[in-house]
């Protein structure tokens, strides 16, 4: 057999261990569409258009999907139970070794589970896809205190600025969270480099993007396989009020940088009028799994 | 200088950093899912050959170091500093120990090697990977090993110990690479 058809097997058993993993689980697949009516919100992350039916006169742009994050909780609202979609997804404005204009991604979300409970889920997962090392949790603000000595959550923008400015860094930044990503990157992710597996959690709550707020801290994790980021997770935002708030800010933050933006998407707010059951959900990059497991 | 953005960055671009002249090593980009982009840059220190690392947001700028590597040929050292000489303009260019490193314990009077100039000031110098140097100082060996099992220190004509083979002896010529410090072969 050639290396080639080899790999071509090797991925295939791996979608399949995943799909055997949901389905002894009671977690349903499901898939959803991938041309939206809206591009996403997310100040830094930017939807690909596509202009469609020009020729029949009925021109219109459309989104794809940067995630299936919104439709999937649209099912979550309709009372779809555990669900899961193993989809391409689309961006603009990525490069890089890691980035890619294209990737798959294994997007779920679990009825009932707080992020810890997720956690647990996503480790055994690891485990029925082969990995053998051991698999590390350390909160985003001890990550701070032990590799830099620094006491994030209380950290105020001017005191992370005097420390940027200390490491030689750009203190040009609008907004303190992406002082706190450029801090984190610099000084935590080489360090946890040496984790061959390791989660992130409890961010601080201006990095909350969709996760329920506790307090200083936002309810959401990440998951680095050797220094490489390859999930995100959250305890979800429930109520359509907080969706609505949540929206706003990043739309306000695009503007703000001059990026182009787009109206809130009623349609996804109007859905969650009952709210969405309590429920935690990631959004895992398969290629990037694929390879560290691979590894 | 020209000022170059994190998108034109790549190995061995040379840029200003803190008012040093630095070469980059690597050049990683980093999107969290969720924030902006950044470049996670690792960088030569050209004057004190340290390697250190910073990270940028994409779009931020640095200044070009106005840097030229140069092929010049090793003269003679007055024993505090050390002359070289560039041989397309016959200049004639000075460095100090400390500009120097270890290339000391490299350079033969006539070997060629690179210099690198900062504005017009010379900054580095690296010997050839290999150089031949003349062993003036080691135990006697063993007459018989000529398959070179174990070793032993070596002094070069430059003063540089070097591990070698036991059967080399003293007056013996040997090719070493620079760049580990090790006996790579008789000259």
């Amino acid at each position: 057999m050639s290396e080639f058809k080899a790999q071509l097997l090797q991925y295939q058993n791996f979608l399949h261990q995943i799909r055997d993993f949901f389905y002894s689980r009671g977690v349903t697949e499901v898939k959803t569409a991938a041309l939206l009516s809206n591009p996403v919100s997310d100040v830094y992350i930017d939807s690909i258009c596509a202009t469609v039916n020009r020729e029949i006169g009925e021109l219109k742009s459309l989104y794809l999907h940067t995630s299936p994050e919104i439709e999937m909780k649209k099912l979550l609202a309709r009372g779809s139970g555990d669900i899961y979609q193993i989809c391409s997804v689309y961006r603009d404005n990525e490069q890089g070794n890691q980035n890619f204009n294209e990737f798959t991604m294994l997007e779920y979300y679990r009825l009932d589970f707080d992020i810890h409970k997720l956690i647990d889920e996503i480790t055994e997962l690891l485990v029925k896809l082969g990995w053998r090392h051991n698999i590390r949790r350390i909160s985003y603000n001890e990550a701070f205190i032990k590799y830099a000595g620094i006491d994030i959550l209380q950290a105020d923008f001017d005191s992370l600025k005097s420390i940027a400015k200390s490491h030689g860094l750009s203190t040009e930044f609008d907004w303190i969270e992406d002082l706190q990503m450029l801090l984190f990157i610099h000084l935590i992710e080489p360090q946890i480099k040496n984790y061959s597996a390791c989660f992130v959690y409890d961010y601080p709550k201006q990095q909350s993007a969709l996760a329920q707020i506790d307090s200083q801290v936002a309810k959401r994790f990440e998951l680095y396989l050797n220094g490489v980021e390859i999930a995100n997770g959250y305890q979800e935002l429930q109520s359509a009020k907080d969706y609505r708030h949540r929206f706003s800010n990043e739309l306000a933050k695009r503007k703000q940088l001059s990026k182009s933006i787009s109206s809130i998407d009623e349609q996804f707010l109007l859905e969650l009028k009952e709210g969405l059951p309590f429920c935690s959900g990631v959004a895992i990059g398969i290629e990037r799994l694929f390879s560290s497991i691979g590894l | 200088m020209a000022k170059y953005n994190t998108s034109q960055f790549k190995n061995g671009l040379k840029l200003m950093l803190g008012g040093k002249p630095c070469s980059i090593i690597n050049n990683e980009f980093v999107k969290p899912g969720k924030g902006q982009a950044f470049n996670r840059v690792k960088f030569k220190d050209l004057i004190t050959g340290k390697t250190l690392e910073k990270t940028f947001k994409s779009g931020e700028s640095l200044e070009g170091a106005d840097v030229m590597e140069l092929e010049m040929q090793y003269l003679y050292s007055d024993g505090s500093s050390w002359y070289f000489m560039d041989p397309s303009s016959f200049d004639q260019y000075e460095l100090g120990q400390a500009a120097m490193g270890t290339a000391t314990n490299y350079l033969v009077e006539q070997d060629n090697c690179i210099v690198i100039l900062w504005n017009n000031n010379p900054i580095s110098v690296t010997p050839p990977n290999h150089v031949i140097l003349e062993v003036v100082d080691t135990d006697p060996g063993l007459k018989g090993d000529t398959a070179g099992t174990g070793g032993k220190p070596a002094t070069m004509n430059t003063g540089v110990v070097v591990q070698v083979p036991l059967f080399i002896s003293i007056g013996e010529k040997v090719k070493v690479d620079t760049r580990t410090n090790e006996y790579s072969g008789r000259a």
